[in-house]
């Protein structure tokens, strides 16, 4: 926040989701405020695609590739939707990618 | 359709099935009952193929073929639906994405075209007025923040949509009250077919006066230690289940 950002307020959300078993996050939050009227707030999670998870979604017919790539499309899409179209579509195909070979 | 013989199973280093004989044909619902821990849920995760559950003896044979031998989506593939006992949460991905992919999934198997979004909407406005299943569940998050009886009644749904033909209903009843218990049962009767078979898992009888079974059996320690017709799930409410698996009624 500049020194001139009278009164301005920032939200920062930090969501991880973890695939596999072999995998952690350290997410660590690094703010600079140089107002003293500006309201920041910060927050962060840390979730799991869990093992019901995959075999609901198995026992409905999906390959557990199908299963993950739903679900973290599922975890991206509000912020995935908040971007411009061009973006978004780029980034859906970024998910998609990333996603390959990272199952079984 | 399938035949179970001698099947033991074990989850983590503990028997729990010991030995289950069971014998169903196309078009035939069988119950089967049991207090707590009698193996129920275990038997249907074992059809399912859940991992963690190890068959240490016995087979399982669905239409002539191994069940044993396929992955769990293979299974469903085949036509196997389990419907669960505690539908799980998705969380961001709305119920008709999981729907279409699921039901495209299938369709693929069978070399069937996949459903655009909009053939989508139609084939399951056919089915879903009739398990009063609203627009707006739908468009939610797969299970996420739903009541018991919308929980169970998305389950129905998916059954229709992907017309099993074995399909495990592993304590439908829990969790609803009357009305939604009749919802859900008006719902699995309309999918009976003579091409279908069930196996349905509960406590209670109530349950079987909406969804009159061909067949009980009653389940104890990992064996099936009564079978009978319909009648045999009135005697149960009437005697407890003390009196055949050998422990005081509680």
């Amino acid at each position: 926040m500049q020194g001139k950002a009278e009164n301005s307020r920032n939200f920062t959300q930090c969501d991880s989701l973890l695939i596999g078993d072999k995998c952690g996050a350290h997410t660590v939050p690094y703010i600079e405020v140089k107002n003293r009227s500006a309201k920041v707030e910060h927050e962060a999670t840390t979730s799991k695609i869990s093992d019901d998870q995959m075999m609901y979604c198995q026992q409905r017919g999906m390959s557990a590739e199908e299963a993950v790539a739903l679900i973290v499309n599922g975890f991206c899409k509000e912020v995935l939707q908040e971007l411009p179209m061009e973006f978004a579509v780029e980034a859906q195909k970024l998910v998609g990618i990333s996603l390959e070979g990272s199952v079984g | 359709m399938l035949e179970i013989k001698n099947l033991h199973a074990r989850v983590d280093d503990r028997d729990v099935l010991n030995g289950i004989d069971l014998s169903i044909s196309a078009g035939e619902v069988h119950a089967i009952m049991g207090p707590n821990g009698s193996g129920k849920s275990t038997l249907a995760y074992v059809l399912a193929g859940r991992d963690g559950y190890e068959v240490t003896e016995g087979s399982i044979h669905y239409q002539g073929n191994d069940l044993l031998d396929l992955a769990i989506e293979e299974r469903a593939r085949e036509g196997i639906f389990l419907a669960f006992q505690y539908p799980v949460e998705i969380p961001g991905v709305a119920g008709t994405t999981f729907l279409r992919t699921a039901v495209n999934s299938l369709r693929k198997h069978r070399g069937e075209k996949e459903f655009d979004a909009m053939q989508f909407v139609k084939y399951v406005r056919e089915k879903q007025s009739e398990l009063n299943i609203t627009d707006d569940m739908l468009r939610r998050p797969v299970n996420v923040g739903f009541s018991g009886g919308e929980k169970k009644r998305n389950e129905i749904l998916q059954m229709a949509l992907l017309e099993p033909k074995f399909a495990v209903l592993d304590e439908t009843d829990s969790g609803l009250d009357i009305d939604a218990l009749k919802t859900v049962a008006d719902g699995v009767n309309t999918l009976r077919d003579p091409n279908r078979s069930m196996l349905v898992i509960t406590h209670y009888q109530r349950l079987l006066d909406y969804i009159v079974p061909d067949f009980v059996h009653v389940l104890a320690h990992g064996r099936i230690v009564k079978s009978g017709g319909k009648e045999l799930a009135l005697e149960l409410e009437k005697e407890g289940y003390g009196a055949l698996t050998g422990t005081q009624a509680a």
